[in-house]
């Protein structure tokens, strides 16, 4: 009988002959089937939201930067990354992949909203042998895809890390002024704190990574810019998701090399040129 | 004049011009992430998983996220409204603007002991400061061959190159090596043509060869650069070769021609197997 | 909790739908990739179906709605509903002595009356072509210009499996194309699309309200304090897990694939909240044993 007659005939068969409370996921079909190929499953829905206030003077009168804003950021995502957890937890979960992480810094509070899905092992598929290392229940947001990579490779996440700093730009002093007009220079105060201000969402986010003990970070991505509500003050937010090495070593991967045959026009473009002699 | 003229600069007579040496904060996140006696270190890296994957596939281990960052002033430079010149004072300008940022990047590269720099982004911000003001940034993540092979270039520093982790595992299976992120800009002013001119050939399709010449020239001298640059690393080739074209703040008569590759040298005679083809049937 | 109407109860399918479903030639909304892997799976299309409602439509709330009893938090029997007294004594009239949030079941039953009227109306027309199932059903919301006013619409692909007894309802689905397939082969059967709405109105008490406008001055205890809003984000788990809850309701020990979340807010004046989550995927039933795929090969592709 083909799959879909098959299909067809099990939904005459009547319902909640399931046991259990139902699985819902958020994982688009490619990623259920990836996960099942490592032995892994989706399990629930899970979400963590978490709000801040943040006191309305602190984008006000100062240069450098906004300590309440990065104290108000951390609060938010830690205690959204654990309310997660926790639901990941009750479900029966391991961990949580694919999470979307939305952060919304206004003038009075901050926001950070997650959702995922939680998955966990499947207990009668045979686990590749390996150091055993369970780690506590993680959270990233790699996609479904990207998790079983990375299980494949002898790695696996252990949390979502995220630093941010907000700093407000200095203004020029009077002879940088002057000077400026003409000539084309650094502008060395902005630049310190520009500088400064990513060196630290970076370095929080590192230290998310440390206290995690973890073996590195992947797929740090670097949201930065004016804030909407107050053009001066720039945000920096840095987020990723922390690995570990749970095998002996590094397994590769070895990929093969393909041509795919998809593409209808060809279009010339130059991109070799060889150093003069 | 603008307002925005308090103090916060240095102290009378100790203006800087250019920031010297990494800020203490950098040094400082960058120690963090190597191997102490007593404190286990640990990557940080922009690479996807996927590129994550390619970059150990090819023996190399990432490092950490290294940037750099400059904020500089363009200053002016008078332009003859009908003659087309290049306006070097404006491409020394951009040129130093981005060297500075990618200098730093290597700095950082440098203090974590690294082999090479891939997946380098060369980005220009404009804020708040006003259109002669911008923010020159580059980013990347640092690498290390784990078997011990150094890959530094012949000026002893990690290579840099804006390969991607897929690009750079291709390129090494031909046998070749990236040697530095190579670049060569020019800021060239294009005449505004005269009444006479317009009127002439109006109605007509016809070449306008002195808009020909002057961006044939332009381009020219912003690859003759670049090329010069790799010359210097001893390169055999440069491979992906991007021409941008900007006017970022000067309006449309005024183009910056920047065009940037990563050099490459060969070192061994290899051949990538035979590809196998595919055709996908999912779009 | 609420419930999906009975399809008897409601009527408004058009004339001119039946005319139109009687007639030869089939219309589809599929693309035309997943037109040749609907027939590759051994189903064949048999007409484009839709269905619509308009509502009557406010955001705004200025009852309570009907809810069982005051104080705790109780799902799913009576609605949600949280007390949040303020701990000052009597200050003064203006003084937001109470708050709460509460789950606002009249703008949840609009919306799944809305949404089911809909959603069954496209049934009628599967039914009236003697399908056996929905594909790629397209299910939308907009307002009606300046009318006050919400549509509601359910558009799909209706389809035969030729060699399959007709199920007892048809079924429908969100997917089509390669999805659907992929769905299908790995041994999970379509039975129904599943959405859901909750809506939650954080109504902040003194604390509430002061911690949202920046806690700077004042004599409250913690001004200038960098701290957690509890209110909000209690309100803001609640209406996400009160839609997971409908959802999974529907379900009936199936499972939930496929499923996306929206989340919406609303400022309605100072320190109130309105949020509304929806959540829309698909049941599956498993039909076959799980047997994982081999592990897939990596590639490099070089164009």
């Amino acid at each position: 009988m083909s799959d879909l007659l098959a299909a067809m005939a099990a939904l005459r068969t009547p319902a909640a002959t399931a046991a259990g409370r139902g699985v819902t996921s958020d994982l688009t079909i490619d990623e259920t089937l990836l996960l099942h190929s490592v032995g892994w499953e989706p399990v629930d829905l899970v979400v963590g939201v978490s709000w801040w206030s943040l006191p309305w003077s602190s984008w006000q009168w100062r240069t450098g930067e906004v300590g309440e804003a990065s104290q108000a950021f951390a609060g938010a995502m830690a205690q959204a990354t654990d309310e997660m957890r926790q639901e990941c937890l009750r479900a029966g979960g391991t961990g949580v992949v694919g999470v979307a992480v939305e952060l919304s810094v206004r003038s009075t509070n901050i926001q950070v909203a997650l959702a995922g899905t939680a998955v966990r092992a499947i207990d009668h598929h045979p686990r590749p042998p390996g150091k055993g290392r369970s780690a506590a229940t993680f959270v990233s947001d790699l996609s479904a895809r990207d998790f079983s990579l990375l299980l494949r490779a002898g790695w696996a996440p252990v949390s979502l890390v995220a630093g941010a700093s907000f700093v407000i730009a200095p203004r020029r002093s009077a002879s940088q002024w002057a000077q400026q007009k003409t000539q084309s220079m650094e502008m060395p105060n902005l630049t310190q704190a520009l500088y400064l201000a990513r060196e630290r969402a970076m370095e929080r986010m590192q230290e998310g990574a440390m206290s995690a003990g973890a073996d590195g970070v992947v797929g740090v991505k670097l949201q930065e810019g004016p804030l909407a509500h107050n053009a001066r003050v720039m945000r920096f937010i840095a987020v990723g998701t922390a690995i570990t090495l749970v095998e002996v070593e590094h397994r590769t991967v070895s990929p093969t090399m393909v041509v795919s045959l998809d593409d209808p026009v060809v279009q010339f473009a130059a991109t070799t040129l060889g150093a003069q002699v | 004049m603008s307002d925005d003229v308090e103090g916060d600069g240095p102290a009378e007579g100790t203006e800087l011009t250019e920031l010297q040496g990494l800020p203490p904060d950098a040094v400082h996140r960058l120690a963090e992430l190597q191997d102490r006696p007593g404190h286990k270190g640990m990557f940080t890296s922009d690479l996807s998983v996927n590129e994550f994957l390619l970059v150990k596939e090819v023996g190399f281990h990432p490092l950490g996220f290294v940037m750099g960052s400059s904020i500089y002033h363009l200053g002016l430079q008078t332009r003859r409204w009908s003659q087309s010149q290049e306006l070097a004072k404006l491409t020394e300008a951009m040129y130093n603007a981005r060297e500075l940022a990618m200098n730093r990047m290597d700095e950082e590269a440098l203090e974590l002991g690294a082999d090479g720099v891939v997946g380098v982004r060369l980005d220009v911000n404009y804020y708040e400061w006003g259109s002669d003001t911008a923010e020159f940034i580059a980013l990347g993540t640092a690498v290390k061959a784990e078997d011990g092979t150094s890959y530094r270039n012949n000026a002893g520093k990690p290579f840099t190159s804006d390969l991607s982790g897929q690009d750079f595992w291709t390129l090494m299976q031909t046998g070749h090596v990236p040697l530095g992120l190579v670049m060569g800009t020019c800021v060239y002013h294009i005449a505004h043509r005269g009444l006479g001119q317009t009127l002439r050939s109006m109605g007509q399709n016809t070449e306008l060869p002195n808009f020909t010449q002057a961006l044939y020239e332009a381009r020219e001298l912003a690859m003759t650069r670049m090329q010069d640059e790799a010359d210097q690393l001893g390169a055999t080739g440069i491979v992906g070769v991007r021409l941008e074209e900007k006017s970022h703040m000067w309006g449309d008569h005024t183009i910056e021609f920047l065009s940037l590759g990563t050099a490459v040298a060969k070192t061994e005679d290899r051949q990538i197997p035979q590809p196998n083809p595919i055709i996908s049937l999912d779009g | 909790m609420t419930v999906a109407p009975e399809p008897a109860a409601r009527d408004g399918v058009p004339e001119a739908a039946e005319r139109r479903l009687r007639s030869g030639a089939w219309s589809s909304g599929l693309s035309v990739a997943d037109f040749a892997t609907c027939l590759q799976m051994g189903m064949d299309p048999v007409g484009f179906v839709q269905g619509y409602a308009v509502m009557q439509w406010s955001w705004t709330t200025n009852r309570f709605g009907p809810s069982a009893a005051w104080g705790g938090f109780t799902v799913p029997g009576g609605g949600y509903q949280e007390n949040y007294y303020c701990p000052h004594g009597y200050v003064s009239p203006d003084h937001r002595a109470y708050g709460m949030n509460v789950e606002q079941r009249w703008v949840e039953d609009a919306w799944n009356q809305g949404w089911w009227l809909a959603f069954d109306r496209m049934m009628d027309e599967a039914r009236q072509l003697g399908a056996h199932g929905v594909i790629g059903v397209v299910d939308d919301r907009h307002p009606l210009a300046g009318t006050g006013t919400q549509e509601f619409s359910a558009r799909g692909t209706a389809v035969v499996v030729p060699g399959a007894d007709p199920p007892a309802e048809p079924f429908s689905t969100l997917l089509a194309g390669q999805r659907l397939a992929k769905l299908i082969e790995a041994g999970f059967a379509p039975v129904s699309v599943v959405a859901a709405a909750s809506s939650v109105a954080m109504l902040g008490n003194c604390i509430t309200t002061y911690q949202l406008s920046g806690t700077s001055t004042g004599w409250f205890a913690g001004a200038g304090a960098v701290t957690e809003i509890a209110q909000v984000g209690r309100a803001q788990w609640a209406v996400r897990n009160l839609a997971r809850e409908q959802a999974r309701g529907q379900l009936h020990g199936d499972t939930l694939h496929g499923t996306s979340m929206d989340v919406f807010e609303r400022e309605m004046g100072e320190g109130s909240l309105a949020i509304q989550c929806v959540i829309r995927g698909n049941r599956v039933r498993r039909f076959k044993d799980f047997s994982p795929l081999p592990a897939p090969a990596p590639v490099v592709r070089l164009t």
